[in-house]
């Protein structure tokens, strides 16, 4: 569409509304004198045995209507009761009570209809006044119909019953102004028409008189817009974390005001604008809505899980939906014509729809996986810097991958999908896509690998961030990894970066235990026994150590005598220990079985030369000195 | 027999006693469905006893009695708290006599005041159906009024009893069918009227001069009515204005009432506890709509009897028949007149008028699907 059309159009639309209103403005100057003549000729119409006779028919249905309703109320007042005194302990809960209430209500509702018009059948009304009953009788089946929707969803009387998110105070308000609206709307929905129908035919009348009342339904609920939803819905404290954007009164208000416009300036679409807004205001809506159904009572702002978020995605498309339907209904499209006349239009917007329905699945699908996803990553994210890392660390690696692997995947599925359905033939670009695969697959074999290798070790349980593990000439704690490699840091700093293909096998130092052998030489007059007494207590002291103790998973103790050296007898111990622990506590040990030693008399060995004959003390001393340097050369001869 | 029970047993024979009059007067419209001759041939049967003598009388004072004593109810009730029934029965009750008193008016003075006034029904369809048809839509509504507030009462009542058991499927039919088929002879006879009166020149030259004597006393009557109208008005308004006056008189002694399962309810000096849980929302099973009759709203007073009124006459019959235990009171009856008080409510909320019937069966009919479920 060019500007040049735009404008064409704009003075068609111009022109139009400009006709409307002089209609109107003719209507309302006319409406009186027509609304008189109107009213004469109904007196007249009435005072008449014709008039008494619809009278009594009508009273007579009545009295049938309320004689089905009655009985259907003595069997069910008693669960309508029962429903009412049950306590809702969630607004999920009162949502069920709430569907069974209205099916209770609007029971009674349809079968008093039902009985009226059924019965009605059976009278000779006088001309006219049968269309008149029916109409009389949907507009009563319309308002009391809307009065049991807006009981049930705002339940002014049973706070623990409300469906919707509002305060008691402004509950019982809000019913009644939404009950005003209604009676003013279904005024000017089903009387003007039959003012049109009447013996006078009073087109004046009815106009004005739908004027009337669709501008004071308006006013009814632009004003309403602003008296409930002025203020932003109050939080729990601060701890709200969205900002709340403007207030709601402010859209909704535009919308009545933008309705009302409409259907001042062209009544054909009214209904449809109408149809518009309702979803719209509803969109604003939906997300307090559906999160205060899954609001727990101890922690209103807590995490709230997957299922919400898929409801509320899942209502807004039911919503858009519905609108849409609803106001093709309204604009009187014949849809069925429409889909066989297979016009590109309808064809696109068919297709269209299925691209959402699609859009829809794929984003349910992400959510649960992503909320599922973030909700284990919060569960096992606060470890301590220096904790060991749990077996859940592994999870921590593999969840951002499974995410991003999720969305990519749903992506492709999506976008493919998505062309298919608006009618785009896919298979070429998958046999493409096919061939580009194995290209690429041949030419980044590497790559390949690595990334498969790496998802194994992941499956394997072979390594997890913050272990200690060596593989061939590599060694150092797991930083962290990427898809396609691992990063290492040394103990004394460097950081190495191993593709997983070329890790191989992994030695890992940060499982479960570690044993440390501790050998010490004592001298041979030593006594053994008393030696493993004092190796015993030290490793009971250790283990009772408030440090050091959590650490040792078996104490210290002599497993024995290694071996019977030159000048030593070899002691050998053992301890076990979690992993990365094992050197402080040797350390620990040492210094304390030195002490302990040297308190008891126990000596360490070392070598000694024992020197006999001769008279020269120097002389023995120097050989032995050869002798020792013959056996042990020093290393830097 | 005496007190509150006397007034309400005395407002029920009275409702009777006009219910029967008026279902003999809606029978006889129906005969209509069959003809005019046959509706003026059971005249006599029917409706005629009514309008004089011993008849007349009793039709005049179950008049009087029910009027003033619906009067007395609203003036000595404690609260607005009302019932979607009560309020549906209470303002139909009082729109019915400005209503009714022209019908009534017309009928009684006609005679008098026009000698030589036949009233029977063919003369009066005649009015209805061509001279004056505002009166016979005015009559339609009676009817509707009067019959539905007929009908709340009487099932209100009959419900409770043990017999409604057995006559609970006929009455409620009948309860409809006469009013349906009154108005269908209504209208079946109308239409025969009006054919007779186009028909029959000598027959509506005798109507004509019959609603010619009424119209020369048309002005006195209405004016007679209007006054009517207007002190019937005043005597409504003065005993709301009565209710007004205790309502008002006692809204500065707020107390409050403590129930099982830790509810709380708070209200004024004088309010019943069954008033206390329905001014606060406080699930309260009350079948009667507290009038003393079902004993569905008993408590157990668990602290602060002394607050309460001493149970009256009613009350203790009540009582008796649904073998309460020691301790219990009628929440509807009893009286809150201090602070302190702790009841337990024995019923569910959502009892019924099963449990009104047979309060002792009612309790085990509760425990039957458990038991089932255990066995």
């Amino acid at each position: 569409m060019n500007e040049h059309s735009l404008a064409a159009w704009s003075l068609e639309l111009l022109a139009t509304a400009k006709v409307r209103l002089e209609a109107l403005g003719l209507d309302l100057a006319n409406a009186p004198e027509e609304a008189r003549k109107a009213f004469e000729a109904t007196h007249t119409a009435l005072m008449s045995g014709v008039g008494v006779r619809g009278a009594t028919y009508l009273v007579i249905l009545l009295f049938i209507g309320i004689a089905v309703e009655w009985l259907y109320w003595t069997y069910a007042y008693s669960p309508l009761r029962a429903l009412q005194a049950t306590p809702a302990h969630s607004p999920l809960e009162a949502l069920r009570l709430g569907l069974r209430h209205l099916v209770l209500r609007a029971s009674g509702l349809l079968l008093f209809t039902a009985a009226a018009i059924g019965a009605s059948a059976a009278f000779n009304w006088p001309p006219r006044v049968h269309g008149l009953v029916i109409s009389a009788t949907l507009f009563l089946l319309v308002l009391r119909l809307s009065w049991v929707a807006v009981s049930i969803v705002l339940s002014p009387r049973r706070p623990r019953l409300r469906l919707v998110p509002v305060a008691s105070a402004k509950a019982r308000w809000l019913a009644a102004a939404l009950m005003a609206a209604m009676v003013l709307l279904a005024i000017g929905r089903f009387v003007p028409p039959i003012v049109e129908d009447g013996a006078v035919q009073a087109r004046h009348f009815a106009s004005a008189l739908r004027l009337a009342a669709y501008s004071a339904a308006a006013l009814l609920l632009f004003v309403a817009c602003f008296a409930f939803f002025g203020k932003p819905s109050r939080r729990a404290g601060a701890a709200s974390a969205r900002a709340p954007l403007f207030p709601r009164s402010f859209p909704l208000a535009l919308l009545v005001v933008a309705v009302y416009a409409v259907w001042l300036l062209h009544a054909a679409v009214a209904a449809a604008a109408a149809t518009a807004a309702v979803t719209v205001a509803l969109l604003l809506c939906l997300r307090d809505v559906v999160y205060f159904y899954w609001r727990s009572e101890a922690d209103p702002e807590g995490e709230r899980g997957a299922l919400p978020a898929i409801v509320l995605s899942l209502a807004r498309f039911v919503t858009v939906l519905t609108g849409l339907g609803a106001a093709a209904v309204a604009l009187d499209t014949p849809l069925d014509a429409l889909i066989e006349s297979g016009h590109p239009l309808t064809r696109i917007g068919l297709r269209l729809l299925g691209v959402a329905v699609l859009a829809l699945l794929a984003h349910g699908v992400w959510i649960a996986v992503r909320s599922l996803v973030d909700e284990r990553m919060a569960q096992i994210a606060p470890a301590e810097p220096n904790e060991p890392p749990g077996a859940k660390s592994r999870l921590l690696t593999l969840l951002p991958l499974l995410r991003v692997t999720t969305a990519v995947a749903l992506l492709v599925l999506l976008v493919l999908s998505s062309l298919w359905a608006l009618g785009i033939e896919i298979t070429p670009l998958l046999a493409g896509a096919g061939v580009v695969g194995l290209a690429i697959g041949f030419g980044a074999q590497t790559l390949i690998k690595d990334i498969v290798s790496g998802v194994f070790y992941l499956i394997d349980d072979a390594f997890r961030i913050g272990e200690y593990i060596q593989s061939g000439s590599f060694k150092g704690q797991v930083e962290s990894f990427s898809l396609r490699s691992v990063k290492l840091r040394h103990h004394r700093g460097p950081l190495f970066t191993v593709p997983f293909g070329s890790l191989g096998a992994i030695q890992n130092m940060s499982r479960d235990w570690v044993i440390d052998k501790l050998t010490v030489g004592i001298t041979y007059d030593s006594d053994i026994e008393k030696v493993r007494k004092i190796v015993k207590r030290i490793g009971q002291t250790l283990a009772d150590d408030p440090e050091f103790g959590r650490h040792i998973l078996e104490p210290l103790k002599m497993q024995g005598v290694e071996e019977f050296g030159d000048f030593a007898i070899q002691i050998r111990m053992k301890l076990k220990t979690r992993p990365g622990e094992q050197f402080v506590i040797r350390r620990k040990a040492y210094a304390m079985l030195k002490k302990a030693f040297e308190e008891n008399g126990v000596k360490f060995a070392f070598p000694t030369v024992q020197l006999a004959g001769g008279t020269e003390p120097g002389a023995a001393a120097a050989a032995a000195a050869r002798q020792v340097l013959a056996r042990d050369p020093p290393p830097a001869a | 027999m005496h007190g509150e029970a006397l007034v309400r047993n005395v407002r029920l024979v009275s409702g009777l006693v006009l219910l029967t009059f008026v279902t003999c007067h809606l029978a006889n419209l129906a005969i209509g469905l069959h003809s005019l001759a046959a509706m003026e041939a059971w005249r006599a049967t029917l409706t005629s006893p009514w309008t004089r003598g011993a008849g007349l009388w009793l039709l005049a004072s179950a008049g009087t009695v029910h009027l003033a004593l619906g009067l007395y109810a609203v003036a000595a009730r404690r609260s607005l708290v009302l019932s979607a029934t009560d309020v549906a029965q209470l303002s139909l009750g009082l729109a019915i006599p400005p209503m009714l008193i022209a019908h009534v008016i017309a009928l009684a003075t006609a005679n008098a005041v026009s000698p030589g006034f036949a009233s029977n029904y063919g003369q009066i369809q005649a009015v209805y159906w061509s001279f004056a048809p505002v009166y016979a839509f005015l009559q339609l509504f009676v009817v509707v009024v009067v019959w539905m507030h007929g009908a709340i009462g009487l099932y209100s009542w009959l419900v409770l009893k043990p017999v409604w058991r057995r006559i609970g499927g006929l009455v409620l039919p009948v309860l409809f069918a006469v009013p349906i088929l009154a108005l269908l002879g209504f209208a079946q006879s109308g239409q025969e009227v009006l054919d007779k009166l186009a028909n029959d020149p000598a027959w509506k030259a005798m109507i004509l001069e019959n609603v010619g004597k009424i119209a020369k006393v048309t002005r006195e009557l209405a004016e007679f009515q209007s006054r009517a109208i207007w002190g019937y008005a005043a005597t409504v308004l003065a005993a709301f204005a009565i209710l007004a006056v205790r309502i008002l008189r006692h809204r500065a002694k707020p107390l409050s009432v403590a129930y099982d399962g830790g509810a709380r309810a708070g209200g004024r000096y004088g309010l019943s506890i069954l008033e206390f849980s329905l001014l606060n929302d406080v699930p309260h099973a009350h079948v009667c709509s507290g009038r003393g009759r079902c004993g569905t709203c008993r408590v157990r007073v668990d602290a602060g009897a002394d607050q309460l009124s001493a149970p009256a006459e009613l009350e203790r019959d009540t009582l008796a028949r649904v073998d309460a235990g020691p301790g219990e009171r009628l929440a509807c009856q009893a009286l809150v007149r201090g602070d302190g008080l702790q009841v337990t409510r024995l019923l569910p909320a959502f009892a019924d008028a099963s449990a009104a019937r047979a309060p002792q069966d009612w309790v085990a009919e509760q425990a039957a699907p458990a038991a089932e479920s255990r066995t």
